[in-house]
C-alpha cells in the first residue's frame, strides 16, 4: 500500500467511526457513555491523514509534476520516506465495508438464543417492589430484575402485583416464548441474553419484535436444555412497541 | 512484514495487491467501486440473523479497541519523536534483570488497554529499552493500572481480595516473562520493525504525523485480525459449551483460559465478563481476568505486527501457561 492510499484508508475509516459517533448507531455496537473516545479516535484518523494529504499535495506542487507524483508508481519507493504500510493493513478497510454494507443492528434474539446465562441471584432477601407507575396499575421492572425476584426464595413482593416487561421476542422451545433483552457490559463481543419466559402462545408475533408484557408472576420453568431454573411471566397483555434507542440494558 | 497474506471479510472481493501488481490507488477504488455495486444490490445473505451478529460483534470489537489504539499510538509517537533515548538509560537500571521489576510496576501509570501497550512497548524497544523490561510493561500494564482495577473492583462489589489477587497475579505474570525473556530469550525471536524513520530536514511535527500513520496502518491492521477471529469464535460458540464445564474445577480454569483468548475482550471490561460467568469458581474467574490482558487473539496479532510472527509464536503460548499458573497459584492463596 503506498503512503496515498494508507491517507485514503484512514480518511475512510476516520468518516465511518464519526458516522456512528455522531448518529445513534454506536449504540449497536458499545455503551452510550462511550461515544466521546469514538469521537477523539474518528477525529485523530481525519487529521492524520488530511494532514498526510496536504503535506503530500504541496510536496506535489514543490517538485517537477514528473518526478513526484505523490501516489508513488507501483515500486513503492517514495521521496521522503522509506517505505509504504505493510499489506495488513488493507484490512483497515473490512470495518468500513461491514458498516456500509451489513450496517448490523444491534444484537437480538439470534444471540439471545445462544448466549443466556443463567440469571445470578443477588445475596440479601429481596427488599419490597416499590408502589405503581405514577397513574397505572402496574410496576415496571428491568428484565433482570423481575428474573432474580421471580427466581427468589421470598416472591411475595410479586404476589398481586402486575409487572410491566419490555423487550424483543425470542421463540422458545418447550412451551411459550420469551420476552428478552441484551445487556453488555462494554461492547457487543461480551453481550449476555437475559430472558423471561411468557407463559402463553407466540402466535404470530415475529421474532425480534419488541413487546410490552404486562403480566403477573407465575412459578419459573426449567430451561428445556440447560436445566437451570427460568422467571415466568403470566401476560395479561401484550402490545407491540418501537425499539428504544439504546436496545442494552445493564 | 511478509506475514500470512491478509484474508478478505465477507463482502470484500479478494483484491489482495501483489507486488508490482497493480497500483495501490487503483486496488482501493475497485474495492470502493464493489462495496458502492455491492450496497445497491444488497444480497439476501447480509439479513441472515449469523451474519448480522458477526458483523455487529465484528464492528463492536473494532470500535471498542479502536479508541485505546489510537491513544497507544499517539503515546507511542510521542515516545519515539519527542523523549531522547537517553532518558530511558537514565531511568532504567542497567541490568535487565533489575530493569524488569521497575518497567512492570511502570505499567500501572498507563491507562488503557492491551490495544494501547502494545505500540508503546515496541516503541520502547525501538528506543533502546532492554525487550525484557518492554515486555514486563507490555504484560503488566493493561492488567494493573487503576482503570482496570477500579473496574474490577466494581464488577466484584464486597470482594476486594479479586482486586489484589488479580493485581499480584498480573505483576508475578510481567515479571516471570521478563526474567524468562532475559535469561532464555534470544534476539533473533524478536524483529521490532522499524518505525517511521525521520528525513533529514523534516519537521518534528511532521515526524510526529508520520509516526502516527506508520503504526495506525500497521497496529490498526493487526486489531481487525483479532476483531475478525473474536466475533467469528463469538457467534460460533454457544454459551452452553461454557456452563456445561462450570462444575470441574481444573476444566472451568482451562475453558476460561481458553475463552480469554478467543473473546479478546478489553482489560477495562473483562472484570464484569467475569462476574458474569455465574457458576464458574472465583479461581476460574481469576484465570480469565490475568490471562485475558496477557494473551488474546487481538493481541496475538498486534504482537506479531510489532515484535514479528517469530516472537509472537514463542511468548503467547508460554505466557498463556505462565498466567493460568500464576493466577491458580495466587487464587490458591487468596480466594
Amino acid at each position: 500500500m503506498d503512503r496515498m492510499t494508507g491517507h485514503a484508508v484512514l480518511l475512510l475509516l476516520g468518516c465511518y467511526v464519526l458516522q456512528v459517533a455522531v448518529t445513534d448507531a454506536h449504540l449497536a455496537y458499545v455503551q452510550g457513555g462511550f461515544r466521546p473516545f469514538l469521537l477523539v479516535a474518528a477525529l485523530v484518523l481525519i487529521a492524520v491523514a488530511l494532514l498526510g494529504l496536504l503535506r503530500a499535495w504541496r510536496l506535489r506542487r514543490a517538485a517537477a509534476p514528473d518526478e513526484q507524483s505523490g501516489d508513488g508508481n507501483g515500486h513503492d519507493h517514495d521521496h521522503d520516506h522509506g517505505h509504504g504500510a505493510p499489506r495488513v493493513a488493507w484490512l483497515l478497510v473490512a470495518p468500513a465495508a461491514v458498516l456500509a454494507l451489513v450496517a448490523p443492528p444491534a444484537l437480538g434474539s439470534f444471540t439471545v438464543a445462544r448466549q443466556t446465562a443463567p440469571i445470578e441471584l443477588p445475596g440479601g432477601v429481596a427488599d419490597t417492589l416499590g408502589p405503581d407507575d405514577p397513574g397505572q396499575d402496574f410496576r415496571t421492572l428491568p428484565l433482570v430484575q423481575y428474573g432474580w425476584r421471580a427466581l427468589s426464595d421470598d416472591v411475595s413482593p410479586l404476589v398481586d402485583r402486575r409487572i410491566r416487561l419490555t423487550g424483543f421476542v425470542t421463540p422458545r422451545e418447550g412451551g411459550g416464548w420469551y420476552v428478552s433483552r441484551i445487556a453488555i457490559s462494554c461492547c457487543a463481543a461480551d453481550a449476555v441474553g437475559i430472558t423471561v419466559v411468557v407463559d402463553g402462545e407466540q402466535g404470530d408475533l415475529a421474532p425480534d419484535q419488541w413487546v410490552e408484557v404486562i403480566g403477573t408472576w407465575a412459578p419459573p420453568v426449567t430451561h428445556p436444555s440447560g436445566g437451570f431454573p427460568e422467571a415466568v411471566i403470566a401476560p395479561v397483555s401484550v402490545q407491540l412497541i418501537d425499539p428504544p434507542a439504546d436496545t442494552y440494558q445493564g | 512484514m511478509s506475514s500470512a497474506p491478509p484474508t478478505p471479510a465477507p463482502g470484500i472481493p479478494d483484491v489482495a495487491p501483489r507486488r508490482r501488481g497493480p497500483r495501490s490507488g487503483d486496488v482501493l477504488l475497485v474495492i470502493l467501486l464493489a462495496i458502492a455495486v455491492l450496497h445497491f444490490l444488497r444480497p439476501a445473505v447480509f439479513d441472515q440473523p449469523a451474519v448480522q451478529a458477526w458483523s455487529t460483534v465484528f464492528v463492536a470489537v473494532c470500535l471498542q479497541a479502536l479508541p485505546f489504539l489510537v491513544f497507544g499510538v499517539l503515546l507511542s509517537a510521542a515516545i519515539s519523536t519527542f523523549v531522547p533515548a537517553s532518558f530511558f538509560a537514565r531511568v532504567l537500571p542497567s541490568s535487565p534483570a533489575a530493569a524488569v521489576p521497575v518497567a512492570g510496576l511502570a505499567g500501572a501509570v498507563l491507562p488503557g488497554c492491551e490495544c494501547a501497550s502494545v505500540p508503546v512497548a515496541g516503541s520502547l524497544v525501538r528506543r533502546g529499552v532492554t525487550p525484557a523490561a518492554a515486555l514486563a510493561f507490555l504484560l503488566s500494564a493493561p492488567a494493573i493500572n487503576p482503570v482496570v482495577l477500579v473496574a474490577t473492583a466494581v464488577a466484584f462489589p464486597g470482594e476486594p481480595e479479586m482486586v489484589l489477587a488479580r493485581f499480584l497475579a498480573s505483576v508475578l505474570v510481567a515479571l516471570v516473562m521478563g526474567w524468562l525473556w532475559a535469561s532464555f530469550g534470544r534476539p533473533a525471536w524478536l524483529r521490532v520493525r522499524e518505525g517511521h524513520v525521520a528525513a533529514p530536514g523534516e519537521s518534528r511535527s511532521e515526524s510526529f504525523r508520520a509516526a502516527v500513520q506508520h503504526d495506525l496502518l500497521h497496529a490498526g491492521g493487526f486489531l481487525v485480525v483479532g476483531g475478525l477471529t473474536a466475533a467469528t469464535l463469538n457467534t460460533v460458540v454457544p454459551r452452553a459449551w461454557l456452563d456445561a464445564v462450570a462444575d470441574s474445577p481444573v476444566l472451568s480454569v482451562l475453558v476460561l483460559a481458553a475463552l480469554a483468548v478467543v473473546l479478546a475482550v478489553c482489560s477495562e471490561a473483562d472484570a464484569f465478563v467475569a462476574a458474569s460467568l455465574v457458576g464458574f469458581s472465583p479461581t476460574a474467574r481469576l484465570v480469565f481476568l490475568v490471562v485475558g490482558p496477557a494473551v488474546d487473539v487481538k493481541l496475538i496479532a498486534l504482537q506479531a505486527g510489532t515484535f514479528g510472527p517469530r516472537f509472537a509464536a514463542r511468548f503467547a503460548p508460554v505466557t498463556l501457561v505462565v498466567a493460568v499458573l500464576a493466577a491458580v497459584g495466587v487464587g490458591a492463596v487468596l480466594l
